[in-house]
């Protein structure tokens, strides 16, 4: 049996080297798994260049023409422009990014990190470090949204005053007035949801702050991966980063790919993930006997499946994999892993592990509304 | 910008009314995962179990007014209606019922958002009602108000001036204005008010 495989990867526009990192993961794992088991599985690699309308269209072929899996989508729109399709075609997404969560669809196997595995840690990690005063700024779209929101409610709840919060459309430039609020706010912490150029020009923008003596600020960051880390330079210096899996854990499976595989040989999370994805994949395919998406996801998770991100747990009800979070400092372009938790965590996708919010007790909830600033005119 | 809404389920109890069983363990299972332990049950509800439910989800394809423990429309928690057949008349019963959200069957996966909806619009509901009541009471005042106005005119005020002064005694208080009648008119031993 020969699985044709989707791998659907945005490897050109703004955000590039995440799929091509991605990507390489997914055609190192087929190249590993040809080796020992001959051409199992059949690649067919689409790139929708990060443009939005294209992922319907590329989707849409693929599963027409009987592809039933898909490994790819970067960004949590693309994942949601494919996921009417998936239902309507009855194919499964297996999904290797981290995210904001809130969502469990029954086309979408979700790989990676969910809020409790990167945010969570992330707001232990700022208030232990005795930071203060934090400034949010994110892409403007549903991963910098929400993943701020849940950042300003982990951290409000740790006793942090967010001092500011900016969101950047997708593929700009970070404009100036944003480095120069961050540091008019007075913020020792800003919290980075940005995604390629706006990320970069950020942390520049920071640095060069930094260099012509303004007070230190740091960094953090839910998303930040070896990927394009070299695209910073230095500027990346002392940002923190969570991630389930980081360069520093990668065994000769990741570097084999990363070299034959990555433009840039780095791996990264998306790397690895995707890399694992493939695996889980084609170890369940076989156990169920069939490539149909539902026998599949089951024997998916009957049992933890060996990957190179080491065993993976898969919740059959909520469809998330267990991870095991870590955090990273950036040092020279290269991650040094400072913080892993113990094993692997089930992901909590719905943030129900956190204190929970009065119900019956409170009839309404906004009995009137106050916001926390009045427009002055 | 608003704050999310109630989005922490964790501790609550639902009442889950389904025939199906596949229906009902697919959704005990989603329920245990969010931190909500649910009772399935397929039969009427009772009092005594619908006092332990934070929320019911009920199969409007199924369900009748006998099946549930309070008069049509008066649910004491938030509903989920689960929607199968969407026949016209199942549909005019769940609205009947003033149900709080709907979920398809086929949508199980989006139990969370319903649980959501569900009680942010119980709880504007509970918030209508209480100022629909309050305004009732405060229209039933009015009598009372025009009495304190007179009353207050015979001491030689024009009627604006006596409605300022009943207004000026209303904020001292921290009562409204209807309440200020009230007492006024208790204080000078006239009719009308009667102190709440």
């Amino acid at each position: 049996m020969t699985l044709r495989l989707g791998l659907m990867f945005s490897t050109t526009g703004s955000y590039a080297a995440l799929g091509q990192s991605a990507l390489a993961g997914a055609l190192g794992a087929i190249e590993a798994l040809g080796q020992r088991h001959g051409h199992v599985i059949a690649p067919v690699v689409a790139d929708p260049g990060g443009d939005i309308a294209a992922y319907d269209r590329i989707a849409r072929g693929l599963l027409e023409s009987g592809v039933r899996h898909i490994v790819g989508a970067i960004t949590s729109s693309s994942r949601k422009e494919l996921i009417p399709l998936l239902e309507r075609y009855g194919g499964l997404l297996w999904y290797p990014c981290p995210y904001e969560g809130f969502e469990s669809n029954d086309h979408v196997v979700y790989l990676g990190a969910s809020p409790n595995h990167h945010v969570v840690p992330v707001a232990d990690w700022i208030a232990a470090q005795g930071l203060r005063q934090v400034y949010l700024v994110g892409s403007n779209y549903v991963w910098g949204w929400e993943t701020l929101r849940l950042a300003r409610e982990c951290l409000v709840a740790r006793g942090l005053d967010i001092v500011g919060e900016r969101f950047v459309p997708l593929g700009a430039v970070t404009p100036d007035h944003i480095i120069d609020e961050i540091a008019e706010q007075r913020a020792d912490c800003v919290v980075d949801s940005l995604i390629g150029p706006s990320n970069v020009s950020l942390l520049r923008g920071l640095d060069a702050r930094r260099t012509s003596g303004a007070d230190p600020v740091q960094v953090v960051s839910f998303n930040q991966t070896e990927a394009d880390l070299d695209d910073i330079g230095t500027a990346a210096n002392g940002l923190l980063a969570a991630g389930s899996f980081f360069e520093p854990d990668a065994g000769d499976d990741l570097r084999t790919a990363a070299r034959r595989h990555a433009p840039n040989g780095r791996v990264s999370s998306f790397m690895a993930t995707s890399h694992a994805a493939v695996e889980i994949l084609f170890a369940a395919a076989q156990q169920a006997g069939t490539d149909d998406p539902a026998a599949v996801f089951r024997a998916a998770t009957a049992a933890p499946v060996p990957t190179v991100m080491g065993d993976i747990a898969i919740d059959p009800v909520l469809r998330h994999a267990m991870l095991t979070p870590k955090l990273s400092i950036a040092e020279q372009g290269r991650f040094r892993i400072v913080q892993r938790a113990d094993g692997p965590i089930p992901a909590d996708p719905y943030m129900t592990g956190q204190p929970p919010t009065p119900t019956r007790a409170s009839p309404d909830p906004w009995p009137n509304p106050r916001p926390n600033l009045r427009i002055v005119s | 910008m608003r704050s999310a809404p109630i989005h922490n389920f964790r501790g609550n109890t639902a009442i889950v009314l389904v025939r199906s069983p596949e229906i009902g363990a697919r959704i005990k299972d989603r329920c245990d995962r969010l931190g909500v332990k649910s009772h399935v049950r397929s039969t009427d509800l009772d009092s005594d179990t619908a006092a332990i439910a934070d929320i019911l989800v009920i199969d409007i394809d199924t369900a009748d007014d006998a099946m549930l423990p309070w008069p049509r429309g008066a649910a004491p928690v938030p509903v989920i209606g689960l929607i199968g057949s969407e026949s016209p008349g199942r549909l005019a019963w769940a609205l009947a019922q003033e149900i709080d959200a709907f979920l398809p069957v086929a949508g199980l996966g989006n139990l969370f958002s319903a649980m959501v909806i569900a009680h942010e619009i119980f709880a504007r509901k509970a918030d209508r009602a209480a100022r629909d009541a309050e305004q009732a009471r405060r229209r039933g005042g009015r009598l009372d108000v025009i009495r304190a106005v007179l009353s207050l005119m015979q001491d030689g005020r024009d009627e604006a001036l006596a409605l300022k002064q009943l207004r000026a005694m209303a904020m001292v208080e921290q009562i409204s204005l209807e309440e200020a009648a009230v007492k006024l008119l208790h204080d000078r031993g006239l009719a009308g008010g009667k102190r709440a």
